[in-house]
């Protein structure tokens, strides 16, 4: 963008103004479409839940409902503001802002399509999880601000779920970073092409005789040695289809959907228990500034899961379309924008769909959950993706001569890591969940002893 | 350097030195913990212009997403602490402010006095002088500073074990957590208690009879 606007504009501006308007442009761009997408997630939202609990959901303002969310923001805008007396003022004015605005800054740093990423920072993973800690501090500000004991419950809860899931869920991640070898979100869909399970590996032997349209040229693991390769390429190596990845991406969807406080994981609020939680107190925009929070949090996190191990943009034909060079390279990127919408919308799917299937956990399961389930399967999967990184990429001096895989091809090692690494992975997980199930002893209070 | 840069180094480094003097002169706690925050982000930014782009989000994630978090906790869970009657000088005040510009001023005045202040000179091309991406500071923990870290990992472990040991209950005394309808019925069966005899109405009656009524 800020070439675009230099060859425009030339040399009439400062360069630190052009570079400016540039980012406020891009900024824009990212914010009108997270937000376009917030509106048909709501609307999603409502209609597929009212399909699961056989309902009909919103369907009369627009064809099929589909401008509902239009008359929900005219009667947000025109509520009365709410304040209650003994609120804290500007703790209670400040505290959507705080939880929405870390939530607009994961945004930046997700590549939405090829070449279609707002900033390259290379530390965007760690990046995604600081920032989305602060939100808390939000939640919390709007506990507190409300005067009000629900909504000091809710924001405790909401808290304590977001520090303790925040775990689990930056160890999976760790996971993304042993196989990228950094912590780079733009890399991670380059690395993820090729072929499922075996991924860009399955090398070309005769450059002549090699299609464009099928090989591309991977410049593959950063850091490692391995010169570019021409490798068969279908844009479906996504670390999903590994071992590795599939308990990476299990563990941090679900991670995600207590980060995002999605049912089952919705205790911070409850309707039953603690009225709406933290946002009991907010009514008029104040209170839709939370909503969109929430959704863009759903959003991004999707977005992140989708390219972290689904591959990102990559999908099938866009290495292809980028081969062709010329204006096909914009089709390439318009097709990968596109896949990794429909992969953030199919994860959002599935998250609307656990709502409709699943009851709310107790705080002591979610506890549990977290802590005796969750984590232990994030750190097996750390040692297996350091194995698979090992065996498919060390040479015979970095295993010290305890092993020596030099003589393989990239794709007999690529295989020898998966199943390996499935090995570990599943027995892991097997003992992991035996040793949960295992009916814990009954405990009961002494006290509690009375006939009815 | 970039006046730009200048610029916007002064109003971070303002908006820091603010929001510490509002830390410690607020009178109301959470507001002081809230100023607190904002500073510490401050601080990150700083790292950022600094292009210290590692430190500057592990800063966010560690104090902001963290730290801070916990001390709204203690805060919260903390009674009468958050009154504005609270006092916030004690008659020896002057002694308080006396004792730590001393030692400040033994600090900063040899500083001030001999260090020389010139910017260190660009480094050659090609080669990383400072310890500020990720993976220096990797490497870093890893050779130079390998004691220092595992000290470190070390006192965690031992703060980690000692949390578990204060909070730790014997597993006869755990308590399961009532249902209301439970609460209720034991609260009940305690007046009558009170009401009319001293001797406790022990029975052999299975708890699961004991749920099973009124919910």
């Amino acid at each position: 963008m800020t070439d675009i606007l230099r060859s425009w504009i030339g040399s009439a501006l400062p360069d630190w103004l052009i570079v400016l308007i540039a980012y406020l442009i891009v900024t824009t761009i990212v914010l009108f479409y997270a937000v376009g997408n917030f509106i048909l997630m709501v609307w999603a939202e409502r209609r597929v839940v009212a399909r699961m609990q056989d309902r009909l959901g919103p369907n009369r303002v627009g064809p099929a409902g589909l401008l509902q969310p239009i008359a929900d923001a005219v009667k947000m805008f025109t509520k009365e503001d709410i304040v209650p007396r003994n609120a804290d003022r500007w703790v209670h004015l400040l505290a959507p802002v705080v939880s929405l605005a870390p939530v607009a800054m994961m945004l930046a740093v997700i590549p939405w399509g090829r070449g279609w990423e707002p900033i390259d920072l290379n530390v965007a993973l760690l990046y995604i999880v600081a920032v989305s800690a602060v939100s808390g501090v939000g939640l919390m500000m709007a506990g507190w601000g409300s005067n009000n004991k629900f909504a000091l419950l809710g924001a405790m809860r909401a808290v304590a779920q977001l520090v303790s899931y925040e775990i689990p869920a930056v160890t999976a991640l760790l996971t993304v970073v042993v196989l990228a070898g950094g912590m780079s979100l733009l890399n991670l869909p380059h690395l993820q092409a090729g072929v499922p399970i075996m991924g860009a590996t399955i090398l070309c032997n005769d450059p002549a005789g090699c299609s464009p349209l099928l090989y591309t040229t991977i410049t593959s693991f950063p850091g490692s040695p391995n010169e570019p390769v021409q490798a068969l390429d279908l844009g479906l190596g996504w670390w999903v289809f590994t071992p590795v990845g599939l308990l990476g991406f299990v563990v941090f969807f679900i991670a995600a959907l207590a980060e995002g406080e999605r049912t089952p994981f919705d205790i911070p609020e409850a309707d039953s228990e603690i009225v709406a939680g933290y946002m009991t107190e907010y009514s008029g925009m104040k209170f839709a500034t939370f909503y969109i929070a929430q959704y863009i949090l759903n959003f991004a996190l999707a977005a992140l899961a989708a390219t972290a191990f689904l591959g990102g943009w990559q999908g099938p034909g866009v290495a292809a379309l980028a081969n062709m060079g010329g204006p096909w390279v914009h089709a390439a990127a318009a097709l990968s924008a596109f896949y990794l919408l429909a992969k953030i919308w199919i994860l959002f799917f599935v998250m609307i769909w656990l709502r409709g299937a699943f009851p709310r956990l107790r705080v002591d399961q979610l506890m549990d959950f977290a802590w005796k389930l969750l984590l232990p399967l994030a750190l097996v999967n750390i040692v297996s993706a350091s194995l698979m990184v090992s065996i498919t990429q060390w040479t015979g001096a970095q295993w010290s001569g305890l092993v020596n895989l030099d003589g393989f091809a990239s794709w007999q090692r690529q295989l020898i890591a998966v199943i390996v690494t499935a090995i570990i992975n599943i027995a892991a997980t097997y003992w992991i969940l035996s040793i949960n199930q295992r009916p814990a002893e009954q405990e009961w209070d002494e006290e509690l002893v009375v006939a009815p | 350097m970039n006046i730009l840069i200048i610029i916007l180094f002064l109003v971070f480094a303002v908006f820091i030195l603010v929001a510490a003097i509002m830390t410690v002169t607020v009178k109301n706690i959470v507001h002081a913990a809230l100023w607190l925050i904002s500073s510490f982000f401050g601080v990150g930014a700083l790292y950022l212009l600094m292009e210290a782009e590692f430190l500057g989000v592990a800063q966010v994630l560690i104090y902001v997403g963290a730290v801070s978090i916990l001390i709204l906790f203690a805060i919260m869970l903390t009674r009468d602490l958050e009154g504005s009657q609270n006092r916030q000088l004690t008659p020896r005040w002057w002694i308080a402010l006396i004792v730590p510009a001393a030692l400040f001023g033994v600090l900063i005045v040899p500083t001030v006095m001999t260090h020389a202040w010139q910017l260190p000179p660009p480094p050659p091309a090609g080669q990383p002088p400072t310890i500020s991406g990720a993976q220096q500071i990797g490497t870093a923990f890893m050779r130079e500073y390998l004691l220092p870290f595992e000290v470190a990992a070390i006192l965690l472990l031992v703060a980690m074990i000692g949390a578990i040991v204060v909070a730790f209950e014997e597993r006869e005394q755990r308590r399961r957590v009532l249902t209301l309808a439970e609460q209720v019925r034991l609260r009940r069966q305690r007046q009558q208690q009170v009401a009319t005899l001293p001797e406790p109405a022990v029975s052999a009656v299975q708890p699961s009879e004991a749920t099973g009524g009124e919910t």
